[in-house]
């Protein structure tokens, strides 16, 4: 089991950075999740990590010992691909036990030891199966036994639940959490999908343009998000976001539209500078359907026409229009709204954020 | 009449011209085949018939007799010309395959400065046509003394096979996920490991239809053949279908009988990979 | 510190290059030096003499050359086009036939398996004016009474080769737009009927853009080796009776071989090869487009 840490690492394909010298340090046994949106470089940075892409500059260490070129086989790594990468020749024994038997391991210690991991992984049955016989469920936990019979300090997976259907994918995140319990390795996870990297990690590193944007805990970039991308990126529906100006203890919003400014920024922003005011629609909802926010709630409330809705059974997700742009907000305990009718919406300003509209960051300290 | 009835006439009609063109199409393609291998089964006489005899009235394996009973009784020296085209053909196909093998897989996998260009250039020296570039062969050969040596031949078929298999294999090295030789090397492969272990394996079925394209081209080539040969010890069968030819007559028969011979081969190895050749063909082409 | 070696790509392609580099790059620019000679066989020295463009003035005010030139072209041309459309029409026939369809397919590739030469011999043999298969033929059916000079008439020789040429090369294009037309999907074809599209229009307007890159390949490919057609010239008609069938390269072996003018002859393959890169730059370029076409639909 082992730390991985990486220190101003750089990718450049030809002149064009990819990766602009990111740090990160991960703990031993620790469960951490790349996201971000496509192209954001999280993938790169994993295969930097795994050795199957050259480093332009900086340094990774696994164990505390410098890997910048060793080859993949050197890292004591293992990898799950997106695509599962399973060997079509080779039945899924053989595909477990392939790295064994590379490692010149005597054929009843890879007999064991893959028969141990086919058991974790209920895959006794298919053994003596080719990949092309399996379905996609079962491939995806091959690739997962290919990676557990190595036995390896670090876990990479590139997105491995990207092409399974959604019930497959859920079903497949509580195994991979129950696994990551058991086997107690550390674990690097990139994904796109943020309930994934929700649900699993114990820390979430969010990328954007080949940039970190915020590392921290499932509930720090929930509660706490850095900037305004993380704000918009972390969360579902995703956050209400809209730039306003800090005017005499009120926030203004470009079609004249006010809030009064929340009590947790009231020292923090001076008249006249330009924010981005954010609210989760969990904290926008119809006047009495909305979580109790107990005490330091610090509610307002607006009446608006419904434009639409989106009923979910055991909450209902309201649009409305407000300062110019369309807010989603969540009612609990859905009563029924028709189109154009008025509701009272209450802003629970105490959960709000407010970000400079230059740079993104927060303006909470 | 109605409507429905007319249609279902006219797609009769349809069908019927369908099987009528397609058996016309395959008689076409089959007869000059099947035309050969009769004449060399009939006595001379027949086929010089006047009006022509359709059917054989006697079915006679003379030409065959002749042809391996040895130069002077009507025969060529068949057997050294088939072992100097089994030789030449299979080395050279061995090299062109080792040579492709490793340019494929580096076109297939690896980016690098000029790559398309390289390809290109590659692929020019493939459209060069045989009788241009037997002249300067002929006389590079001659100083070498290596003409009319299997050496000579091989060496040349080689560079001949090399542009297209590489174009092959690079094909069917792409059809092969990049993932997998990335799996094996996180499995512990080091990067040869990986080729031989994962990615050879997977690809062989189209390197062989690659090899058997490539022997197929040596084993019928002509232009160069025709220079760089002078004797029995390195002519090939191609070169060798003219000895049936004097100045003013051909003996038909006889190269009807050498003509199978030349096409058995070709004929059984075709047929074993007709199926990779295809896809080969068109994934190589069609993705690159 | 590592010490600098040649990247893997380029030590892999190094075994191709060194190999194309002796035996086609290195003879061809010796090549080009000695069609700036007088270089005849019978007298080596010649090769030291240095006449400049001499050779090549000759040839560009040589009326046979260019008609050898000019047939070539023509040769060509008429000869892929006819087999594209051919190849076509084989193609659509295997694909429409309900059973039996592998077997069809390897039929179809048979030609492909002969030696150019033994094309040429068997259609010379077929042509045979006196006891040829397709004389006997027209004569039993009573199409003609007296035997056709299949291969002593320049243009009924021509036609001859062609035909030839075509038997062994319209396969290459069947069985790419074969690979065309079963890879199509289904749905913008029963898409067209359900418009109103006539069979006609659902091929011209939907089918055949769709086939058009696989045609394209398959004419880059045949172009790779479109001097195959020397060994059947070569063996039909050897460029006679009377140089009425001469194509440039029965006229360059001629030359160099029988005439023994190595620098002319020289000189005139460089044009054929220069011919050849034509072809093939041609049909690359169209190559690249067909494949950008794939890439963007499917």
């Amino acid at each position: 089991m082992a730390t991985v840490s990486l220190h101003s690492l750089v990718k450049r394909y030809g002149n064009v950075p990819v990766v602009h010298g990111i740090d990160l340090a991960v703990a031993d046994r620790e469960f951490i999740a790349l996201v971000g949106p496509s192209g954001c470089g999280k993938s790169t940075t994993l295969r930097m990590i795994a050795g199957l892409e050259d480093i332009s500059g900086g340094e990774i260490r696994i164990g505390g010992r410098k890997v910048n070129d060793l080859p993949p086989r050197s890292r004591n790594i293992s990898m799950v691909f997106q695509s599962y990468a399973l060997y079509p020749h080779m039945t899924v024994a053989e595909n477990m036990g392939f790295s064994l038997k590379i490692a010149g391991k005597p054929q009843g210690e890879i007999e064991t030891r893959v028969a141990e991991a086919a058991k974790t992984l209920g895959l006794e049955e298919l053994l003596e199966r080719r990949p092309s016989q399996l379905s996609g469920g079962q491939r995806q936990r091959v690739a997962m036994g290919r990676a557990i019979v190595r036995n390896p300090e670090v876990f990479l997976f590139d997105e491995p639940l990207s092409n399974l259907d959604a019930k497959l994918r859920t079903q497949m995140r509580i195994e991979i959490k129950k696994l990551h319990a058991k086997v107690n390795s550390t674990v690097i996870y990139v994904t796109h999908d943020q309930v994934e990297a929700m649900t699993l990690a114990d820390r979430i590193v969010i990328m954007r343009d080949g940039h970190i944007e915020q590392v921290g805990t499932p509930e720090d970039v929930f509660r706490r998000p850095a900037t305004r991308f993380v704000a918009g990126f972390i969360g579902s529906p995703p956050m209400n976001l809209e730039e306003a100006t800090v005017e005499d203890g009120k926030l203004v919003f470009a079609g004249g539209e006010a809030l009064p400014l929340p009590r947790q920024f009231r020292d923090k922003v001076e008249a006249g500078r330009k924010v981005v005011f954010g609210l989760r629609p969990d904290d926008l909802y119809p006047t009495g359907h909305g979580i109790h926010s107990g005490e330091e709630a610090e509610v307002h409330e607006v009446e608006q026409a419904v434009m639409l809705t989106e009923p979910l059974g055991n909450e209902t997700l309201v649009f409305t229009e407000f300062a110019g742009r369309e807010w989603v907000s969540r009612m609990l305990n859905p009563k029924p709204l028709k189109p154009g009718e008025k509701v009272r919406l209450s802003f629970d300003l105490s959960q709000a954020h407010l970000f400079d509209a230059e740079t993104g960051t927060t303006l909470r300290t | 009449m109605d409507r429905n009835a007319a249609h279902r006439m006219k797609r009769g009609l349809f069908k019927a011209t369908h099987l009528i063109l397609l058996f016309l199409a395959m008689a076409i393609i089959c007869l000059p085949g099947l035309w050969i291998v009769l004449s060399s089964l009939r006595p001379t006489v027949e086929i010089m018939a006047k009006p022509p005899v359709w059917i054989p009235r006697q079915i006679s394996f003379d030409a065959y007799v002749a042809m391996f009973s040895g130069v002077g009784q009507g025969g060529i020296p068949v057997i050294d010309y088939f072992t100097n085209s089994l030789i030449i053909s299979v080395t050279s196909t061995v090299i062109a395959l080792a040579v492709g093998m490793a340019g494929g897989y580096a076109f297939a996998r690896y980016r690098f400065a000029f790559k398309s260009s390289i390809f290109l250039g590659f692929m020019l020296t493939r459209t060069v046509p045989g009788i241009a570039l037997s002249l300067p062969l002929f006389f590079v050969y001659a100083k070498l003394g290596i003409i009319d040596t299997h050496f000579g031949l091989i060496l040349a078929y080689v560079a001949l096979n090399v542009p297209f298999t590489i174009w092959l294999i690079d094909g069917f090295f792409r059809q092969v996920p990049k993932d997998l030789a990335e799996a094996a090397q996180i499995d512990g492969c080091t990067r040869w490991q990986a080729f031989w272990q994962v990615e050879f394996p997977l690809a062989r079925p189209g390197i062989a239809s690659a090899g058997i394209f490539a022997f197929l081209i040596s084993w019928n080539e002509f232009a160069l053949a025709s220079q760089l040969t002078r004797s029995t010890s390195s002519k090939t069968l191609p070169v060798g279908l003219l000895d049936y030819t004097a100045e003013f007559t051909i003996d038909w028969r006889g190269m009807c009988a050498l003509a199978v011979v030349m096409i058995i081969p070709a004929l059984t190895l075709t047929f074993i990979v007709q199926k990779h050749l295809v896809s080969g063909l068109t994934s190589g082409a069609v993705k690159g | 510190m590592k010490s600098w070696r040649l990247p893997a790509p380029y030590l892999l392609l190094l075994p191709a290059f060194i190999v194309l580099a002796a035996v086609v790059v290195v003879p061809l620019l010796l090549s080009l030096y000695s069609s700036f000679t007088p270089f005849r066989l019978t007298r080596p020295d010649s090769i030291w003499t240095f006449i400049g463009l001499r050779n090549y003035e000759r040839l560009f005010t040589d009326w046979e050359f260019w008609v050898a030139f000019g047939r070539t072209v023509l040769l060509l041309t008429v000869a892929l086009n006819l087999e594209m459309v051919l190849g076509l029409g084989l193609a659509v026939l295997v694909e429409k036939a309900t059973r039996g369809q592998r077997l069809l397919r390897t039929i179809m590739m048979f030609p492909m398996m002969f030696s150019p030469v033994l094309v040429g011999f068997q259609f010379k043999f077929m042509f045979n004016d006196n006891i040829g298969l397709i004389n006997n033929a027209l004569q039993g059916l009573g199409l003609t009474d007296q035997a056709i000079p299949w291969l002593i008439d320049g243009t009924l020789a021509f036609i001859a080769i062609l035909t030839a040429e075509i038997w062994s090369s319209t396969a290459v294009f069947a069985i790419f737009i074969l690979a065309g037309l079963m890879a199509m999907p289904k749905e913008p074809v029963e898409a067209a009927r359900v418009d109103g599209c006539t069979p006609w229009q659902t091929f011209r307007f939907v089918t055949w853009p769709y086939l058009m890159p696989f045609a394209f390949i398959a004419m880059t490919i045949r172009s790779l080796d479109i001097a195959r057609a020397y060994d059947i010239v070569k063996i039909m008609t050897d460029g006679g009776p009377a140089k009425r069938t001469e194509i440039l390269w029965t006229l360059i072996a001629r030359t160099g071989y029988s005439d023994a003018r190595m620098g002319l002859a020289n000189a005139m393959a460089y044009i054929a090869i220069l011919l050849s890169i034509v072809f093939t730059a041609m049909f690359f370029r169209q190559l690249a487009k067909a494949r950008a076409q794939i890439a963007a639909e499917w």
